[in-house]
């Protein structure tokens, strides 16, 4: 199969201009994961600015706003996303540097407590995780190479250099609390990022478009649960408020059958808390959305050149305000094709 | 039946037209239960057009909005706020909006009252019915008369938590016991299949979440290009009168690209009276001929018929009493086409 375009042309109308305070919701099962759709919202909000110095004046007229993007993970660390970045072509350190992307780390030390870190010796990663902790970051000029963090956090092992976490192209978030004050904590922690970013270029007239991409808060919720006052209301609320900040935010979530469908009228057992929760914030968070976009496994089983299907709908707020052009776009369902060396080629059925 | 349908059809309409321009409080609480499938959101927007020609004062409660809707006048976002922190929000501002514009009615929406109930900071679920009064209730004896309408959007498919006691109704029972009037939404789409399969007595097909699929939330799609008229969504209207008595019908909304808006004439149908749902009877073609329709010619041409005129069936000859044994014979004329048969045929 020849290489494909980083970005598919049946993906592009999707991926590249989304309306303002826009909510996209992604949904995943566990045998269609969405990476490589995170990536391709990646690849179209940063690569226009890259490409720019090497073909100059070839994107520049024809409108490409400035777009920045933040991107929050709660499951993959950032040693992931830059190396499958790199695949497409993004360099996401060189992106950081120049204030057009920042990584906010949600999974290594979510539940790591200061107190307790001071305490512990420093320690590294034994094992697989010990090879990859010692890469240093490129072009940071720092006198402690910056740790990566580790793709499993282990409790017992979550302490990291207390100096590496200041200097690294990464922040990293810490749950502390209760409750909707422990959620308000993050949101300011991610909410001082979006500023950063978006005060980096005073020179410019035109504030910055970002894009902010919340990669699986559904872990937060699962971590959390309604034990420690957090629900599918207070989540909601949160990427509410994280919205205000914003220019579009996507919000890639589970919906694997368990975790919708057995919290629904019709299961034949009680729902656990999780599993109404779970429902309800993804549900929920489909209800606000202007676009849904989800992934599943082919019906008919697995099959050797498709990996799965692609459902673009419009969601439950799809319509509420004018949008102009940029809310015209159809309904769709495509087969997609993630192949080896991390393209994707992307087509309809019987093509 | 034809005045008894043309009677429903008008008093219904009459009755939908009342209930969306929000005339005389006809319902004081309207309860809008909607699915995935088929959003509120046309609805929504079609309440708030017709606020605007009758200059309605509009107040939106945001538990899930993050831009306020085109035409609202007061937009009170309700996020991390309790019920009595909202309530005081909303008096406030129609105080802050309708100062100059003191309007008789009033519109109050909210756009989802599943955050309310699933929250787990404020109890609001044994508070839903005072929080929902708490709006219909004018403040104070002495304010001047507000006719209020409240209309509260239910999302069918979020779970509703496990109630507190086990005696206690679930929050959806709750509103479907308050609402005096429940609009269920439909996609009209969605309806036409299930019809059809109905009518060929198969098992109605369901879509999005009721498919049960793995990684399904929504199982909208667009029709193809060439069947606009599928689009719009149907109202399934359950209205209660001061009465107690209960009135149902099925409407149709058209999309709101179809008309302007400032249209004025009720563009609600029944669902009865549209083309797709319900297709006109076509004339009986062919009444007046009773004739068997086969792959056989069984017509006889001329000649056929009259030669079989010209047959003497053998009662007549008997008749005749040519002499005792001549009658009863079987007289035949050989045609050309016959053969002669010396043991079978007698002359």
């Amino acid at each position: 199969m020849p290489t494909q375009p980083p970005l598919p042309p049946l993906l592009a109308p999707y991926v590249s201009s989304l309306p303002h305070s826009s909510l996209t919701v992604l949904s995943s099962v566990l045998g269609a994961t969405g990476n490589w759709l995170v990536l391709r919202f990646l690849y179209a909000a940063l690569s226009s600015s890259s490409n720019s110095e090497t073909a100059f004046g070839l994107n520049g007229s024809d409108g490409v706003k400035n777009r920045r993007v933040v991107l929050v993970s709660f499951l993959r660390g950032w040693e992931f996303w830059r190396s499958e970045a790199k695949r497409l072509g993004l360099d996401l350190a060189r992106l950081t540097d120049k204030r057009q992307f920042a990584f906010i780390d949600g999974l290594s030390e979510l539940f790591y407590n200061t107190t307790t870190a001071t305490a512990t010796p420093q320690q590294l990663f034994p094992g697989t995780a010990a090879p990859r902790t010692v890469l240093p970051v490129r072009s940071q000029p720092s006198p402690v190479p910056a740790r990566t963090p580790h793709p499993v956090p282990r409790p017992g092992n979550v302490s990291t250099n207390p100096a590496s976490r200041e200097i690294g192209p990464v922040k990293r978030l810490h749950l502390s609390g209760n409750g909707t004050a422990a959620l308000d904590a993050l949101e300011r922690d991610i909410a001082t990022v979006i500023q950063q970013l978006k005060a980096s270029t005073p020179g410019e007239a035109e504030e910055p478009e970002v894009l902010l991409i919340v990669d699986q808060p559904d872990l937060l919720l699962a971590a959390t649960g309604p034990n420690k006052g957090i629900g599918a209301t207070e989540m909601g609320d949160w990427v509410m408020g994280l919205q205000q900040n914003t220019h579009a935010t996507i919000l890639t979530l589970s919906s694997d059958s368990p975790l919708i469908h057995n919290a629904s009228a019709s299961a034949p057992h009680p729902a656990t808390p999780l599993e109404t929760e779970h429902a309800a914030f993804a549900i929920g968070s489909a209800h606000r959305a202007q676009m849904v976009m989800q992934l599943r496994n082919l019906e008919t089983g697995a099959a050797r050149d498709v990996s799965g299907v692609l459902r673009v709908s419009k969601g439950g707020a799809w319509g509420q305000n004018e949008v102009g052009t940029e809310g015209n776009w159809e309904e769709r369902e495509v087969l997609y094709f993630v192949q080896r060396d991390g393209g994707v080629s992307v087509f309809g059925r019987g093509e | 039946m034809a005045p008894n349908l043309s009677h429903r059809q008008t008093h219904n309409l009459l009755l939908i037209s009342k209930l969306l321009s929000l005339r005389d409080t006809a319902s004081p609480l309207t309860l809008l239960l909607d699915s995935l499938e088929q959003p509120a959101t046309p609805l929504v927007k079609e309440y708030i057009r017709r606020a605007k020609i009758s200059k309605v004062h509009v107040t939106l409660i945001a538990f899930e909005t993050l831009k306020p809707l085109d035409g609202v006048d007061a937009f009170v976002s309700a996020r991390r706020k309790s019920p009595s922190q909202i309530v005081k929000e909303v008096g406030a501002a129609y105080q802050a909006t309708a100062a100059k514009a003191s309007s008789p009615r009033r519109l109050i929406l909210i756009d989802s009252i599943n955050p309310l109930l699933l929250s787990k900071t404020n109890d609001a679920h044994s508070q839903l019915s005072t929080f929902l009064s708490s709006f219909l209730i004018p403040p104070s004896p002495s304010a001047p008369k507000v006719e209020v309408s409240l209309v509260v959007t239910f999302h069918q498919d979020v779970p509703s938590p496990p109630a507190q006691s086990p005696y206690s109704p679930s929050s959806l029972s709750m509103l479907i016991y308050l609402a005096t009037t429940i609009i269920r939404l439909h996609s009209f789409s969605h309806i036409l299949a299930q019809k059809a399969a109905r009518d060929r007595s198969l098992a109605a097909p369901v879509f999005g979440l009721e498919e049960e699929q793995d990684g399904v939330l929504l199982g909208r799609l667009d029709k193809p290009i060439g069947k606009d008229s599928t689009e719009g969504i149907v109202l399934e209207m359950e209205h209660r009168r001061k009465s107690g008595r209960g009135v149902l019908e099925w409407y149709i909304l058209p999309p709101a690209s179809q008309y302007s808006p400032q249209h004025l004439k009720e563009v609600v149908t029944l669902l009865d009276d549209h083309p797709l749902y319900r297709p006109p009877e076509e004339p009986e073609a062919g009444a007046g001929e009773e004739e068997p329709e086969s792959t056989f010619e069984l017509r006889l041409t001329d000649r056929q018929r009259r030669e079989r005129e010209g047959v003497v069936l053998p009662y007549f000859d008997a008749q005749q009493g040519d002499g005792p044994g001549e009658g009863g014979r079987i007289l035949y004329d050989m045609g050309e086409e016959d053969d002669f048969d010396e043991e079978e045929d007698e002359i």
